[in-house]
């Protein structure tokens, strides 16, 4: 964390500012305090000059040695108001977390509302009950700033309350101090650290402000505050009488500001996430969007045909193939699954046909929708395209919904806009879909948000939204991943049940073989970002010839497996996209390889009917036989 | 029995079954919490300001009649603030005064309270409202430009200066922004009026001048939020129906956002009314705040409590209406 915020632009320019000004408050009146007193009523309200490099104020005090000797006492103000905001807000917000269950709920939403109120009020009350001066103006702005460390502090001490390491320090024995000091203390620090370093900034503007009003430092003391009420008041003999504490105020402020805001980012670096992140460079071959090995005919009867989908993203400023050279096809009706472990390009060639790979990502090969070429349509009518005869279930119900929508409006606004239908039509189809999904009363659930409903019910939500346009093409990306077990077993039947009844072509990507075995027509194996092998889902069976096929049906539980045996598991790891081997990326893996796996890459070949495979050892031609090509290959080894 | 045959029933058919769905709706008990807790706040509210008064370090009679006052001016003083009755008493007749409308009346000017607060409300009301239009306006089609504009990390360089310039801005105090606009805008262009309370031009400079460094927070946050809601998997599923891009922004990004916005919005016009009263001061308006900062100069307690008890009850009404709006765009909070 320390790193990453020294790292950042603003960390650095912020904790030199922040050091800057503490040195100075520090040294200044020692150094210059005899400077900024001396006056000279004769050089009063004079413009800069090399003398006095800010002018003067009406009696001829230098305003620059002014300025930089008041620091300390604007700092002293600054930190002071703080720290009143700490020793009493900590406690305040820790305390009312700890409260029992109602009365806690009645002093968070007391704190929610104290924080609204601005600390200049605050701090002006103060001075109406105290006199008008330094005290009420800190203990007033402290008290202000105050509510909102109580905020912090409670919602962190309720966070963190129920965390497991708590409860086993608990149970270790450790006193509350010590659990506070050693283990809840340094869980939060971040967030106080962030809070104190805004806090100050904000003091710093607020004591100004007072100042300015009359109701905070009072001559002859001076603080940034005071000498900018000053120099308002001589800003139209010298303006810089005012410009000159006017930006020392900015500078403090953004100073502590910028140090609160690295600390930020460098605490919740996810939130934050936009620096690029630093990897080895690294070689590799760039022949590998070539075509499809074994070109699929083109059959005018398929709702989808993909050839040589590539789909690439910059890494390091290169671009990087992350699904190399897919191409399937889709007949009417058709129901074919996806299989590969994460990492295996599944989801993005899903994510690819459905035109929805976020940018910086780039798509290439064809990708033909009822035998229209997306690449051919019209840009005006590709959405309209791809919005009637495709739609997409994602993996997680929870989240894909919107919150703030009904399920009502949700469900229709697709079917008004692609086809033009009145409200009234679009929500009578919404409820027959509904009904289709078997959600009952389907009236009910239309005027719903997605937070009153299961999670199972909002994947049939899900599901009913994809079928409003009727589409030729349904891509299911893990629908049942994030479900309970018994509901998968529902989503899965509703899929074929839709499968069957409307014809729908579904293309089903999982991780789960048992899955795709039971309910697929056809199965694509993908490794590494190709397609490895392709067959029925009775060849997958009892035929599959890739080892990896065999290992991933070696890794599934049966039933039939005695408890005793240990799962199956296949050695070693999917091969990210920077270190891809060069031949068969599943080489390395694979207890089959021979010399030739590792150093030419094998084509998805044809072996028997509709029954494609990539692989030396099971086409039974293990040994090289074109070292040219080879010597191109054995490049991307290095 | 009874109860088995009532559950068949489905909920909502009837009329009279509607009626009991919309009584026991959630929006109810939620409106019933939050009016408990504003009613709460209020109460105390009142009893702080009641006690500014009786907080003051020794006798306020010698405090607010100077040390040169004589004692019977002073008792005069503790008679008029209702010092000389007991605690009870003061507070009894402090909370019927307040249901009668009556304030008290000014020191100075022997004036109501209530007719110098309605004299007064109504610039201030002006200003503080139109900074809040301004900066909503501004901040949230702004900030969802811009969120759409460096998604995915795209344009860097606006998204480097934008931060960068939105930083500066934040962190400049009103009262510096204030001088400058005026310095500039009224007495080198002469384009508006120097101060004064008359007219829309005279409002320019003031709502410009508090509505800059919340509109700087503002652009920020919900440029942050609208890359978030961005990047969630419901704006995928909206992605996916192909909708035009006016329809993804306005119906799913947009309400996602402003609830975050509305969210700081609340605590922004609590920031704006205090700057309402530094501006009032700079540009010598007419108003709460300046009325606030003379009445606590020359220890005019009755116009203190009467300020300080209207200012928080604004600071109230905003937050409760933040909390409606909030619970209207986004039903999950209403069952929080």
């Amino acid at each position: 964390m320390i790193r990453a915020f020294f790292r950042s632009p603003s960390g650095i320019a912020g904790s030199c500012g922040v050091l800057l000004i503490l040195l100075d408050s520090i040294f200044a009146p020692i150094i210059w305090g005899k400077r900024a007193k001396a006056f000279n009523v004769l050089q009063g309200d004079k413009g800069p000059s090399g003398k006095h490099w800010l002018g003067t104020d009406r009696l001829g005090h230098d305003i620059f040695y002014q300025l930089l000797v008041a620091t300390r006492l604007t700092m002293e103000m600054a930190l002071g108001a703080t720290a009143i905001a700490i020793l009493v807000g900590i406690p305040l917000g820790a305390g009312a977390a700890l409260l029992p269950q109602r009365l806690r709920m009645i002093a968070l939403r007391g704190l929610d509302t104290l924080i609204a109120f601005p600390s200049l009020l605050i701090a002006i009350a103060f001075a109406a009950v105290l006199n008008p001066g330094k005290t009420s103006a800190v203990v007033g702005v402290g008290v202000g700033l105050s509510f909102s460390f109580g905020r912090v502090a409670s919602s962190l001490t309720l966070a963190i309350r129920d965390r497991e390491f708590i409860s086993a320090a608990r149970v270790v024995g450790v006193g509350r101090m010590r659990l506070l000091v050693r283990h809840v203390l340094p869980n939060i620090a971040d967030s106080l650290a962030i809070a104190t370093t805004v806090s100050i900034a904000a003091s710093v503007v607020t004591m100004a402000g007072l100042s300015f009003l009359g109701l905070g430092v009072q001559l002859p003391s001076i603080d940034w505050g005071r000498m900018l009420t000053t120099g308002v008041g001589s800003f139209y003999l010298t303006p810089f009488a005012a410009i000159g504490p006017g930006v020392a105020i900015a500078l403090a402020a953004l100073a502590f500001g910028f140090v609160g805001e690295a600390l930020a980012r460098a605490s919740n670096p996810v939130l934050w996430a936009n620096a690029g992140g630093g990897t080895s460079p690294r070689s590799t071959c760039d022949a590998d969007t070539e075509r499809a090995d074994d070109p699929h005919e083109s059959d005018a009867a398929n709702v989808l045909e993909v050839n040589d989908l590539t789909v690439s993203f910059p890494i390091d400023k290169r671009r990087e193939p992350i699904v190399r050279g897919v191409a399937l096809d889709l007949a009417p009706g058709e129901m074919i699954g996806i299989v590969g472990e994460s990492g295996s390009g599944k989801s993005l060639t899903a994510m690819a046909i459905a035109q929805l790979i976020p940018h910086p990502g780039q798509v290439g090969g064809r990708i033909a929708l009822n035998g229209k070429d997306l690449q051919r349509v019209p840009l005006k009518d590709v959405d309209r395209t791809l919005g009637t005869s495709l739609a997409v279930v994602f993996q997680d119900p929870m989240s894909s919904l919107n919150p703030a929508m009904k399920i009502r409006n949700q469900l229709i606004e697709g079917a008004r806009h692609h086809r033009g239908l009145s409200k009234a039509e679009a929500v009578l189809a919404a409820r027959r879909r509904l009904r289709e999904v078997n959600l009952p009363t389907p009236e009910r659930q239309l005027e719903r948000y997605p937070h009153e409903l299961s999670g199972g019910q909002r994947q049939r939500v899900l599901i009913a939204m994809g079928l409003m346009n009727e589409p030729s093409v349904l891509i299911a990306d893990e629908p049942t991943t994030a479900l309970d077990v018994t509901v998968q077993a529902q989503i899965m039947d509703l899929l074929a049940g839709i499968n069957a009844e409307h014809g729908t072509a579904v293309i089903l990507i999982s991780h789960n073989l048992a899955l795709i075995a039971q309910n697929c027509d056809r199965v694509l194996v993908m490794y590494a970002g190709r397609v490895v092998e392709e067959m029925t889902a009775e060849q997958l069976k009892t035929q599959a010839l890739h080892p990896y096929t065999q290992a991933l049906l070696g890794a599934v539980p049966d039933m039939s497996q005695p408890r005793a045996e240990p799962l199956v598991s296949i050695p070693g790891q999917m091969p990210d996209v920077h270190s891809v081997p060069a031949g068969c990326a599943f080489h390395t893996r694979c207890a089959l390889a021979v010399e030739r796996c590792s150093i030419e890459r094998p084509p998805l070949l044809l072996q028997t009917d509709r029954h494609r495979v990539a692989c030396w050892v099971a086409t039974g031609e293990p040994s090289a036989e074109l070292p040219a090509h080879a010597s191109v290959a054995a490049g991307e080894a290095s | 029995m009874a109860l088995t045959t009532a559950t068949l029933v489905p909920e909502g058919r009837t009329e009279a079954g509607r009626v009991a769905g919309l009584l026991s709706s959630p929006w109810l008990s939620f409106l019933r919490r939050r009016i408990i807790s504003v009613v709460v706040i209020l109460i105390l509210l009142a009893t702080v300001t009641f006690s500014l008064v009786r907080l003051i370090p020794g006798d306020p009679g010698i405090i607010i009649g100077g040390t040169s006052s004589t004692r019977a001016e002073q008792m005069a003083i503790d008679h008029r603030l209702g010092l000389d009755q007991s605690f009870l008493t003061q507070y009894g007749h402090y909370w019927s005064n307040l249901f009668h409308g009556n304030l008290g009346t000014s020191f100075v000017t022997q004036d109501p309270v209530t007719r110098i607060l309605k004299q007064n409300a109504g610039a201030s009301l002006q200003v503080a409202g139109a900074a809040l239009l301004v900066v909503l306006l501004i901040s949230i089609p702004g900030g969802i430009v811009l969120g759409a504009l460096t998604r995915d990390q795209r344009h860097r360089q606006v998204e480097n200066w934008f931060t960068a310039i939105a930083s500066v801005i934040g962190a400049l105090p009103e009262l510096l922004v204030a001088t400058l606009l005026a310095y500039f805008f009224a007495l080198q262009l002469k384009i508006f009026p120097v101060g004064g309370t008359g007219g829309l031009t005279a409002l320019v400079l003031p709502v410009v001048a508090i509505s800059l460094r919340p509109i700087a927070i503002l652009l920020r946050l919900v440029r942050v939020e609208t890359l978030s809601a961005l990047s969630t998997d419901y704006i995928r599923t909206a992605r996916s129906k192909r909708l035009p891009t006016r329809t993804l922004y306005l119906r799913h990004v947009l309400p996602n956002v402003v609830t975050a916005a509305l969210t700081i919005g609340g605590l922004l016009f609590a920031d704006l009314i205090a700057g309402t009263v530094i501006v009032e001061a700079v540009f010598a308006r007419r108003g709460l705040g300046t009325t606030l900062v003379n009445s606590v100069l020359s220890r005019d307690y009755p116009v203190i409590q009467g300020m300080v008890l209207v200012l928080g009850v604004a600071v109230v009404a905003a937050n409760a209406v933040v909390d409606f709006l909030l619970a209207s765009l986004d039903p999950r909070q209403i069952s929080r």
